[in-house]
């Protein structure tokens, strides 16, 4: 009898005396008989269940739940930032307390609806275990001893350390690094005052292959728009926008409506059953890295039959049919059978049903198709399906805007404004990856910690700021946690956060951030209604204790690190930076954009007609004055003052057009630009979007198998798993293998199994083939799998972040950085918490990036999430 | 005067999306504690691979028209109202607890804390100051429809309009009655559902998808 069991047995985790009939009535009747000296192993839950019990005292009077009376509650906008969709919120608040969120009818994406995610939000704002006071560490780093110190005492050593960089004019040695922020623009700010380039983000581990997709074939965005209400045939290549995509409710709100009031037909391409999968018209599964062989196997298939859009090829992309043709030759639907393992007739029907709904038709990708070594290719190949369909920009088609970011020159942030630091670094730019930065500063994030390892680059400062480093990057537990506990190697790490996550616990200082509840800042996105907007985050209350929010942190050091820096920091505070960002914003019914804002959250420019993609418009005669038409290409160009010639038209049927934000004007199937980056690099490219196979596949054993993993509709990366009713749907991460392949190695549902991965091949970072590491995990056994492919979720196996995230049936825990005076015990997390695994639960999962490699892919240094090669024992049923 | 309202709630199973938004507001909302649910949503896989369909399964309470947790309560501190809800005193409940063994559904809980029951009333607090019912404002893909059935241009009337020859109830054999009904519900769905106790929390565990049962805590090993 194991000392946990004897805990149980003997009632000590109880609040009193059992309830014997109420025992029995719930169905754990072996309490009730227990006998001296027995020992019950009881089941999930049934511990909190038994404690519940203990409470209820049937029979005597209850204490009445006060509903919420929003009679007394007024109601403040904001912004969500519980995931990157950023939905606009209405926050109801009764006697200062944020009781409830909703969608803000104003946001044109939104609307008044929010997900799981959104809903939850007003959880953290009220979680006992916020970090309340600034903490300095006592004694050595990692090891979890802390002193609550003043905001004075913090702010000096900070202006310290990094006037220490400053004075010895090494600025880049002070980095930001950065994971969901929200307030970018004030981190650069900050940072080009100091004269420091290293702003380090999270981008290669998330979108960057699908931006770049974007950039190199459209130029004009990085995001598409899918016009899902109008559409009539959905092509999905691995998004869950059901669940996670980003965009997520926006485009699942219009793919409803496209599918169920438009007779839209959905299909998905997924090597897992996804709700997006599961819910799909037809959904298939194939082999993880050859959707772009699929992708361009249906381009083939659409144009041997004449199902294309021959106009728009010949008209506004850069190749000939004929050029096209021969690219394609090669890429039959056998030819894509035999890689994906779907059937060929299946490739064939599905490229020729969505190409006769052209141009009502939309192809798109996220992550499923770009994560992988070959994924710029593969989401290429997907945007050329909808180039061939002549959907792009049409009613129901693939289609882009304009004005999906807070641009400084509409939203002016307060003068003067710092010049961009001259300096330079490989943590901030890796010289192996020069298509990470060239269209947007995309960084190589999953390299940093290997850098900083490898003295390719010294810090001293090290701020880090909504990072999950250690759970959320690939060996996060192993590199990224080590890099982050070495003193040497971080002299100084400061981080900013809400709860005391595992970065946190890995600092020197910790700064407490106010939640997005809490703060400041203007936010955006791609419009599903096609015209630009803004919405304002604001405080719905001020922040608890003294939480002060990041961007306000970065601003008053700034006014404390000498003239040079504070010049650019005469503002009294965030509050007054946005103010300023507003002053173009009509007042509407208020006296200014900023109270017009503060008032309804969001803004709608209406003044310009809904734009799906403007490269159709004709350039005006004043756009035409002092340019030159170049005969060969008819690409327009202005000569700037600096003599370079800058491409702004492209003639199409005689006419000026503005055309696409590419070099050729016009939509780039052939990328020379990609084919010449590669070329500096020594990489032999030839700029079309052919298949590239990944190396990490190549005859793969039978006993090998694809890890891949995911994100839960209730979860984000990390910072989500701290809220109590998300991590109450989803705490547990099985390892998913289909049913077959569990019959064939004897696995059933239930067993605990274990997986060891090994590092990838190909040209990539460590390519030796070798084991990474193991992780024993329960199995669950599912028909919504590859045969080839297991999946673990990522977002859990959290060590810190509080009891929700830790799965910890406890009293709150002793932290000068928590104050029940301010944020009182949760009930809940004391006594209710059922899914506790010393009570017999699933307790809080496992962090399953501790064993994926660093596997960035060429050229770009986008992270191979989806590529990694394991193989699986049975440890124990 | 307006006429008496008559409040209906309708579910569409096939725009509902499995997003727990509903199961999440109705916790912020109503306070429910860890545990114990007003509003949860089951899933379902069926088929064999490559042919697999994910099926979701919002359930509320039903608002019975018949309704068995208000004859079980020895303290008649249930009552139905005019406009069609089903009420819990909480002046005069004390936790009985023979509203939760009663109901079909799994709806009624009683809260450990307060030692009273407590279920969905279509969030009769926001009702009363003009506010949808919190998952249902929230429901992204418009899957949970509520309404006045005595208002012609009510989402409930329109939604009936459109679709009533589809609609069912839930566990139709227990004769309540239900006010809540349901576009694409199959029968045998309803194995999910618990009689005679609150949701049981394991059946969001990923592996109890592809069952078609409400119950994941009733084998007790006993050992020495």
């Amino acid at each position: 009898m194991s000392e946990r069991d004897a805990k149980l047995a003997s009632g000590s985790r109880s609040t009193g005396d059992l309830d014997r009939r109420g025992a029995l009535r719930i169905g754990i009747g072996a309490l009730a008989s227990l006998a001296l000296g027995e020992c019950i192993v009881l089941r999930p839950g049934e511990t909190a269940a038994a404690a519940n019990l203990a409470a209820r005292r049937p029979g005597q009077p209850g204490i009445p739940k006060v509903p919420h009376d929003y009679r007394r509650a007024t109601q403040v906008t904001g912004v969500c930032l519980n995931c990157s969709t950023v939905c606009g919120v209405v926050g109801h608040v009764i006697d200062g307390q944020v009781v409830k969120l909703a969608g803000n009818p104003n946001d044109p994406n939104n609307g008044s609806t929010l997900c799981a995610k959104g809903q939850s939000g007003v959880t953290i704002a009220h979680y006992p275990e916020r970090l309340l006071y600034p903490l300095r560490r006592v004694g050595r780093r990692g090891q979890g001893i802390w002193r609550r110190i003043s905001w004075d005492e913090a702010f000096a050593e900070m202006t310290r350390r990094i006037g220490v960089c400053l004075e010895a004019d090494k600025p880049e040695q002070v980095a930001i690094h950065y994971g969901r922020s929200r307030i970018s623009d004030v981190i650069d700010r900050f940072m080009s005052a100091i004269g420091s380039p290293v702003v380090l983000n999270h981008r290669a581990l998330c979108s960057l292959h699908k931006r770049a997709a974007n950039y190199a074939t459209l130029g004009d965005t990085d995001w598409e728009t899918v016009d899902a209400a109008q559409t009539k045939y959905l092509l999905n290549f691995g998004s869950n926008f059901y669940e996670a995509h980003q965009g997520h409710i926006h485009f699942l709100k219009r793919v409803i409506r496209g599918r169920y009031d438009n007779g839209a037909k959905l299909v998905t391409f997924d090597v897992r059953l996804s709700n997006t999968a599961g819910r799909s018209d037809e959904w298939f599964a194939p082999f993880p890295g050859t959707e772009g062989a699929v992708a361009l196997a249906m381009a083939h298939t659409m144009l041997a039959a004449g199902q294309y859009d021959r106009a728009f090829v010949e008209h506004w992309t850069n190749v000939s049919v004929d050029q096209l043709r021969e690219f394609l030759k090669p890429y039959s639907a056998a030819w894509a059978a035999s890689l994906s393992g779907l059937a060929a007739d299946d490739i064939e029907r599905v490229a020729l049903e969505f190409a006769r709904c052209r141009p009502a038709c939309a192809a798109f990708t996220n992550r499923g198709s770009h994560a992988h070594y070959n994924g710029l290719n593969n989401d290429r190949a997907v945007i050329l399906l909808n180039a061939l369909a002549g959907s792009i920009g049409r009613p129901g088609g693939y289609c882009y805007g304009e004005a999906e970011r807070v641009d400084p020159a509409v939203y002016p942030p307060p003068q003067p404004l710092p010049p961009k630091p001259r300096r330079r670094t490989d943590l901030e730019d890796p010289p192996e990856y020069p298509l990470a930065n060239l269209w947007q500063k995309m960084k190589v994030g999953e390299l940093v910690y290997d850098y900083l390892q490898r003295r390719r680059a010294v810090v001293q400062v090290y701020f880090s700021y909504t990072l999950g480093s250690p759970t959320t990057w690939p060996e996060g537990r192993s590199l990224a946690a080590d890099v982050l506990a070495n003193e040497e190697l971080i002299p100084f790490h400061v981080c900013s956060d809400v709860v005391y996550s595992e970065t946190a616990h890995l600092a020197d200082l910790i700064l407490p951030d106010a939640t997005y509840l809490e703060r400041w800042g203007l936010d955006t996105r791609n419009s599903y209604e096609f015209q630009p907007y803004i919405t304002l985050r604001q405080p719905m209350t001020a922040p608890p204790g003294e939480c002060l929010s990041f961007a306000d942190v970065l601003i008053r050091l700034g006014r404390r690190l000498g003239t040079s820096v504070s010049q650019y920091f005469q503002f009294a505070d965030h509050q007054a930076y946005v103010r300023h960002q507003c002053q173009h914003i009509p007042p509407g019914d208020c006296d200014d954009g900023f109270a017009y804002l503060r008032k309804h959250g969001a803004w709608v420019d209406a003044s310009r007609p809904p734009n799906r993609g403007s490269f159709r418009r004709q350039l005006s005669a004043a756009e035409l004055t002092g340019t030159s038409t170049d005969e060969a290409t008819g690409v327009i160009y202005r000569t700037g003052d600096d003599d370079r010639r800058e491409p702004i038209g492209v003639v199409v049927k005689g006419r000026a057009m503005r055309g696409f934000k590419t070099p050729s004007r016009k939509l780039e199937i052939y990328s020379s630009v990609v084919a010449a980056q590669a070329g500096k690099v020594g990489i032999v490219d030839d700029g079309w979007p052919r298949y590239v196979p990944v190396p990490s596949h190549h005859d793969l054993p039978e006993d090998r198998f694809i890890l891949t993993t995911f994100k839960w509709n209730v979860h984000t990366q990390a910072r989500t798993a701290a809220q109590k009713y998300l991590s109450e749907i989803v705490h547990d991460n099985p390892l998913w293998i289909n049913a077959a392949t569990a019959s064939r190695l004897g696995i059933r549902s239930g067993d605990l199994v274990e997986i060891t991965t090994y590092r990838p091949k190909g040209d990539t970072y460590r390519a030796t083939g070798e084991p990474i590491g193991s992780a024993q995990i329960r199995a669950f056994v599912t028909e919504g799998i590859h045969p080839r492919v297991l999946a673990v979720s990522n977002s859990l196996g959290h060590h810190f972040g509080g009891r929700a995230a830790t799965g910890t049936r406890a009293a709150l825990p002793d932290s000068p950085g928590f104050d029940a005076a301010v944020l009182p015990d949760d009930p809940d997390l004391a006594e209710s918490l059922w899914w506790d695994a010393r009570d017999g639960g699933r307790g809080p999962g496992v962090n399953i990036n501790a064993i994926l490699p660093i596997q960035p892919a060429p050229l770009t240094g986008m992270q191979a999430w989806f590529d990694t090669v394991c193989s699986i024992r049975k440890f124990r049923t | 005067m307006p006429e008496q309202p008559q409040y209906l709630m309708a579910i569409d199973l096939e725009r509902c999306t499995g997003c727990h938004a509903c199961s999440v507001a109705c916790k912020v909302e109503n306070q429910v504690p860890l545990g114990n649910f007003r509003t949860k949503v089951y899933y379902y896989d069926e088929g064999e691979y490559p042919r697999v369909r994910r099926s979701f399964l919002p359930v509320v309470c039903m608002q019975c028209a018949d309704a068995p947790c208000l004859k079980a309560c020895p303290t008649k501190s249930i009552r139905r109202d005019a406009d069609g809800i089903v009420r819990i005193d909480t002046q005069t409940c004390v936790g009985h607890g023979k509203c939760e063994e009663a109901c079909p559904y799994g709806a009624i809980y009683v809260d450990p804390r307060r030692n009273i029951a407590d279920k969905c009333d279509f969030c009769s607090h926001r009702l009363e100051v003009g506010m949808a019912p919190a998952c249902v404002e929230t429901c992204p893909s418009g899957a949970l429809v509520f309404g006045d059935a005595n208002d012609p241009a009510s989402d409930i009337r329109r939604f009936q309009a459109r679709y009533q020859a589809e609609l069912s109830v839930l566990k139709p054999e227990e004769k309540t009655e239900p006010q809540v009904s349901y576009r694409g519900l199959r029968p045998d769905w309803e194995k999910k559902v618990p009689k005679g106790r609150n949701h049981d929390p394991r059946s969001y565990e990923i592996d109890t998808w592809a069952e078609l049962r409400s119950e994941f805590g009733g084998e007790e090993k006993v050992h020495e």
